[in-house]
């Protein structure tokens, strides 16, 4: 959503993408991880789901900016 | 001398000191923070009522600042970022734009030296009316899911939108209100604080045992004068970052499909 403004947009659409860009890079981190941590918590591991959802996530968000971002 | 320098500044500062008390017995109500709030609305309304009053075809001063404000707002926000039908939003905006400038300059104005969006709360509220303003104008266009699609589906493979679309709403409906809450705050907090930070720095420094170290605190009091001319660019910068990245978000649900 924050990627699809509108064609024309003046000077600084720069370091809003920038924002953007950060912005789904965290989140995707954190959603997933928050996601890993609960079942970590379900089944009692040690934060190994905790890992696999920021790796996840971090990949998510990745998609995301060269997706809504990129060319 | 310098016990009493000492004696009239609370120092160290506790968090306590952000919060004066409350003015009268109602409560929350009536405080430093909302008495500086009423002034800045008080003071926007009188400005633009009086300079748009009898409005001459060849401006006078007033009218011609009024008016530069407001066509800034109009063409180089409402219109630049969100395009024709933003005209629709230029007065919100501009509202936005002027408060919340007044709002941040109180936090350099000597004598009331903090401003009302260096407390959470009133950040806050702007941030969830331009919430509301963008989600409504969202559900409008688009229905509610469609609005809901509009917002969180990207065109990707099937098995790429399970792992896509938590990030996605968490970026929309989250994150975006709440970084806007988030940033214009932060800003003004930390130029509060840091105003404070070399202001009594240069006591501490005044009131120390070392005949050396005494001189530094003018150096420190330099540094006061210095980012209070800072912290009037950060004030202008942040309101206008708001008011920017409001119409940047009511730009996003407006677009058409993509």
């Amino acid at each position: 959503m924050a990627g699809n403004q509108t064609p024309k947009q003046s000077g600084s659409s720069g370091s809003n993408e920038g924002w953007a860009a950060v912005g789904y890079l965290i989140s995707g981190i954190a959603v997933w991880g928050f996601i890993g941590w609960l079942v970590d918590q379900w089944l009692g591991s040690d934060g190994i789901a905790t890992a696999i959802g920021c790796v996840l996530g971090a990949a998510g968000g990745i998609y995301l900016v060269v997706k809504r971002l990129g060319a | 001398m310098s016990g009493l320098i000492l004696a009239e500044v609370p120092f160290p500062p506790t968090v306590r000191d952000i919060f004066p008390p409350n003015i009268g017995d109602v409560g929350p109500w009536l405080s430093k923070f909302t008495l500086l709030i009423l002034l800045a609305v008080t003071i926007v309304l009188v400005y633009f009522l009086v300079s748009y009053r009898n409005p001459q075809v060849v401006p006078t001063k007033k009218q011609w600042l009024a008016e530069s404000i407001y066509g800034f707002v109009r063409e180089g926000v409402a219109k630049d970022v969100i395009g024709h039908q933003g005209l629709r939003f230029a007065p919100y905006l501009a509202s936005l734009f002027t408060f919340i400038l007044v709002a941040n300059v109180f936090a350099i104005v000597p004598g009331i030296q903090i401003s009302p969006m260096s407390h959470i709360a009133f950040p806050a509220v702007l941030a969830l009316c331009t919430y509301g303003l963008y989600l409504y104008q969202g559900f409008k266009k688009h229905g509610f899911l469609g609005y809901l699609k509009h917002a969180t589906y990207l065109p990707a493979p099937w098995y790429m939108q399970p792992l896509l679309l938590p990030i996605e709403a968490l970026q929309a409906f989250i994150l975006q209100p709440a970084t806007l809450a988030l940033r214009l705050f932060a800003n003004m907090f930390a130029g509060h604080m840091l105003l404070l930070v070399f202001t009594l720095g240069g006591f501490a420094l005044l009131n120390a045992e070392s005949i050396f170290i005494k001189p530094i605190s003018v150096l420190s009091w330099g540094m006061t004068i210095l980012l209070t001319f800072f912290e009037l660019l950060v004030a202008a910068l942040q309101a206008y970052v708001f008011t920017l990245l409001t119409a940047n978000y009511l730009a996003g649900t407006l677009a058409e499909e993509h």
